[in-house]
């Protein structure tokens, strides 16, 4: 009886979550038949670099006391996890730019846009991994890890969505050019 | 008229294997078969395996065990079949999608064995409540087996493909919308059914079963023959104000 009742709560739980993500996949491409897609936030890369870099790690362990040290590992590691769930969220609204951008009838953009897409997938998994890995430390500070593929496939998708930018308004990478002559 | 053979009973259990193999047919007749071929295949043979189990209950001489020995072995075959649509509906996930289809071939292989685990396990535990008559019980764990399966793995096809914020090819969208619900009402009917919970009232769970899955022909009727609203423009843009924030974030970094 008591195992009838739990797999019937899963069905119901699955069916709701089924139909609330359909519901929301949905409205999704509803929004980009209005050509509507999320907003990018704006990361800073030195500075999660800065914090995921594990030289500082190892000076702060060097420095301060084990209880200290606990607790600014973990003040560092809450900052970490939020950057790269920013990262990761970039991501998810660059997979959408690039697909939507894939149907493009030019050879070059859609060539840039698979680019795109294939990076910001590429993206959103190392950050849902380095995530996983984040929340690990949180609970074990003084486990090492590397968190700086993130970092550097986030440069990475950087230049895939400029080029597919460019490609898509020229007049944005001549904007680019004259503020940076400014 | 929620009873066992009233009209709406003989309604229920046939009108949507009429609709499924209409269905059928005009995706032959317009090739979408090609696309889907073992969602096609599922069609063709639910439509065959319940106007055969249909034609076994209502003959005055069929036996009760040929029926349930007949929807034994049908239930094997059609579970196979769902584990080819499912392996169908993931291809079409991952198809132009490279990047990530290693890791969710590798995902999807770890939750299959997990849920398979789970099933089996679930399947120990469910006590054979029908002794008089042992290939009922046997049919319905059976079935509670697949679903538990099938259901975790429809269930893993959504959050997949949220969580890499994919969007589903049209028609393979309804067909898994389709299949995701029903399978996951079945998984709960077919667990009711197995545990006995019901006891002399479980032919209520029949009409529940035939309602939802009539539900999921309409669905897939919808999708595999309304065409998709088309989009009014090919591509969106980064949009303006976007771009100038990650052109000033990379000149920020450019300069440091």
């Amino acid at each position: 009886m008591i195992l009838a009742i739990v797999i019937v709560t899963a069905a119901i739980l699955a069916l709701g979550i089924i139909l609330r993500l359909a519901t929301i996949q949905h409205l999704q491409v509803s929004r980009e038949r209005a050509g509507q897609v999320g907003s990018i936030r704006p990361i800073d890369i030195e500075a999660f670099r800065n914090l995921v870099d594990s030289a500082e790690d190892e000076y702060l362990r060097r420095r301060l006391s084990p209880a200290k040290f606990r607790e600014v590992r973990r003040t560092r590691l809450r900052a970490m996890a939020a950057y790269v769930h920013a990262v990761g969220e970039n991501a998810a609204v660059l997979v959408r730019v690039g697909e939507l951008a894939l149907a493009s009838g030019d050879p070059h953009i859609a060539e840039a846009s698979q680019q795109l897409v294939n990076d910001a997938l590429l993206l959103r998994r190392n950050a849902t991994v380095a995530l996983a890995r984040i929340y690990f430390a949180l609970a074990w500070p003084y486990s090492s890890f590397a968190a700086v593929r993130v970092a550097d496939r986030y440069e990475r998708l950087s230049g895939s969505a400029m080029l597919l930018g460019r490609l898509q308004n020229p007049a944005i990478a001549v904007r680019l050019s004259a503020s940076r002559a400014r | 008229m929620l009873q066992p053979h009233s009209l709406l009973w003989h309604y229920l259990w046939l009108g949507p294997q009429v609709l499924q193999g209409a269905l059928a047919v005009v995706l032959w007749r317009r090739g979408i078969h090609k696309l889907f071929p073992f969602f096609f295949a599922y069609l063709i043979f639910g439509a065959i395996e319940q106007f055969t189990l249909y034609a076994m209950d209502v003959v005055p001489f069929g036996s009760v065990d040929a029926f349930w020995e007949a929807f034994f072995a049908g239930a094997i075959i059609e579970g196979a079949i769902k584990f080819a649509v499912i392996g169908e509906l993931f291809f079409h996930l991952l198809q132009s999608r490279p990047a990530i289809a290693k890791l969710g071939s590798r995902l999807i292989s770890g939750v299959g064995a997990a849920v398979l685990l789970l099933a089996v396990a679930a399947a120990a535990y469910t006590p054979v409540v029908h002794r008089p008559l042992i290939s009922i019980s046997r049919a319905y764990i059976l079935l509670q087996s697949s679903y538990v399966i099938d259901c975790g793995l429809a269930l893993f096809l959504f959050l997949f493909a949220a969580h890499f914020k994919l969007t589903w090819n049209y028609r393979a969208f309804g067909i898994a919308l389709g299949l995701g619900t029903v399978w996951c009402e079945h998984m709960a009917a077919w667990t009711l059914s197995a545990s006995g919970v019901l006891h002399n009232k479980s032919y209520l769970l029949d009409f529940v079963n035939t309602g939802t899955y009539h539900v999921c022909v309409l669905i897939w009727c919808y999708f595999l023959l309304v065409p998709e609203k088309v989009a009014t423009t090919s591509a969106v843009s980064l949009p303006e104000n976007n771009l100038d924030i990650w052109n000033r974030e990379l000149e920020r970094l450019l300069q440091q």
